[in-house]
C-alpha cells in the first residue's frame, strides 16, 4: 500500500490514468504494454475501470458486490436510445430507399433460380460440395456415394461440429480477448457460414465460380488467423481482474 | 487513439449509408440484376436534383473512404512520425 501523494505512484507510463494500488502493473507488465496495440487495450479497459471507480465513489446507492442499476432511468434511457436509433434507421431506409414490393409470385410456375430463405444458405451451399467428393480409383475412378449424399454428409459434419464445442469449451471467457484461440475459431466459423452462403448462390454471384470457391475455404482461415494475432497482442494490455471483480457473485448481507 | 478510430468509423458509416441510399437511386438498374449498387449513372439526368444526388453519391463515397483513411491511417501515422522525430529530453 503507497501513498498516493507520492510522485513515483503514476505507474501507467503517463496517461494520468492511475490504477489502484492492488492493481499496479509490475514493471515487466508495463514494459509490454508500451506501445501499440497492446497499450491502446490497456489504456481503454482501465479508463473504463477508473470510470466505473469514481462513479462507485460518487454514488449514494449502497456499494455491492453486483453492479445493478435502477429500471429508471439507467436501463429504459439506454433501450430508448437504442429504439429510438433503429425506430430512426427504419424509418430513413423507408423514406429514401426506391425499392417497392414486387409482384405476387405466380403459384404455377417454377422460378428458374430456386433458393431457400436466405438463413438457410449456408446448408444449401454444403450441399454444392461435389467438386470435394473424391473419385477413387480402386473403383475404377467412382465416386464411393452420390454427391447428393455427400452434400447431406457434410450438413452431418457441421452440425455435429457445432453441437460438439459447447464440450469443448464452457464458455468462461467474458470477453473474445481473454481465450483467442476460441474467438479465432468463432470468428472462422462466421466467416465460413458467410463464404459458403455466398458459394450457394453462386448463380447469381458476380465472380469466377472456381476462385469462389477456392475463397470459400481460405477465408475463414484467413480470419481466424487475423482474429488470433490481433487478440493475442490485446490479450498484453488486458486485464482479467476487473471482470472478476465486475461478477463476481456474492450472497447479499 | 481510440477516438480517432471512432471518428472515423462514423464518417465512414454516415458517408457509407448516404452513399448507399444515393447509389439505390441511380446506380441500380433493377433490383432483380447482380449488378446493384456499382452500375453507371444515367448519361443525362433528368432534372437538376438528379444532377445533386448522383454528385451527392460521389461525394459520400470518397468521404466515407478518405475520412475513414485519414483517421485511420494518415492522423496516426503523423503522430507517430513525430514522435520519432523528435528527440527525447
Amino acid at each position: 500500500m503507497s501513498d498516493d501523494n507520492q510522485p513515483d505512484a503514476r505507474t501507467d507510463g503517463g496517461t494520468g490514468i492511475v490504477p489502484p494500488d492492488d492493481e499496479t502493473p509490475t514493471w515487466s507488465e508495463r514494459k509490454k504494454r508500451r506501445a501499440g496495440l497492446p497499450r491502446l487495450t490497456y489504456e481503454y479497459f482501465e479508463r473504463a475501470r477508473r470510470e466505473d471507480q469514481d462513479l462507485r465513489e460518487q454514488s449514494t446507492y449502497v456499494e455491492r458486490d453486483v453492479l445493478g442499476f435502477p429500471t429508471w432511468p439507467h436501463e429504459l434511457i439506454r433501450n430508448l436510445a437504442l429504439t429510438s436509433f433503429f425506430v430512426g434507421m427504419l424509418l430513413l431506409l423507408s423514406a429514401t430507399l426506391p425499392p417497392h414490393i414486387g409482384n405476387p409470385a405466380n403459384p404455377s410456375s417454377t422460378p428458374a433460380i430456386i433458393l431457400p430463405d436466405w438463413y438457410l444458405y449456408w446448408s444449401f451451399g454444403l450441399l454444392k460440395l461435389g467438386d470435394l467428393n473424391p473419385a477413387i480409383s480402386l473403383l475404377n475412378g467412382q465416386k464411393l456415394m452420390a454427391d447428393r449424399t455427400y452434400g447431406v454428409l457434410a450438413n452431418v459434419v457441421i452440425v455435429g461440429a457445432i453441437a460438439i464445442v459447447p464440450f469443448l469449451n464452457k464458455g468462461s471467457a467474458r470477453r473474445p480477448v481473454e481465450q483467442p484461440f476460441w474467438a479465432a475459431i468463432g470468428m472462422g466459423g462466421v466467416t465460413f457460414a458467410f463464404t459458403m452462403s455466398m458459394l450457394s448462390i453462386q448463380n447469381i454471384m458476380p465472380m469466377n465460380v472456381s476462385l469462389l470457391f477456392d475463397l470459400t475455404f481460405l477465408a475463414p482461415i484467413v480470419v481466424g488467423a487475423i482474429t488470433y494475432a490481433v487478440l493475442k497482442t490485446m490479450r498484453e494490455g488486458y486485464m482479467y481482474d476487473l471482470n472478476r471483480r465486475y461478477y463476481r457473485l456474492r450472497p447479499p448481507k | 487513439m481510440a477516438d480517432e478510430f471512432m471518428k472515423g468509423f462514423g464518417l465512414f458509416s454516415v458517408a457509407a449509408l448516404v452513399w448507399m441510399i444515393s447509389a439505390s437511386w441511380y446506380r441500380t438498374p433493377s433490383f432483380e440484376s447482380t449488378r446493384q449498387l456499382v452500375a453507371a449513372p444515367p448519361e443525362e439526368p433528368g432534372t437538376v436534383f438528379d444532377t445533386l444526388g448522383i454528385f451527392l453519391g460521389d461525394l459520400m463515397f470518397w468521404t466515407a473512404l478518405l475520412g475513414a483513411f485519414t483517421f485511420w491511417v494518415i492522423i496516426p501515422a503523423t503522430r507517430q512520425a513525430r514522435e520519432a522525430l523528435v528527440v527525447d529530453e
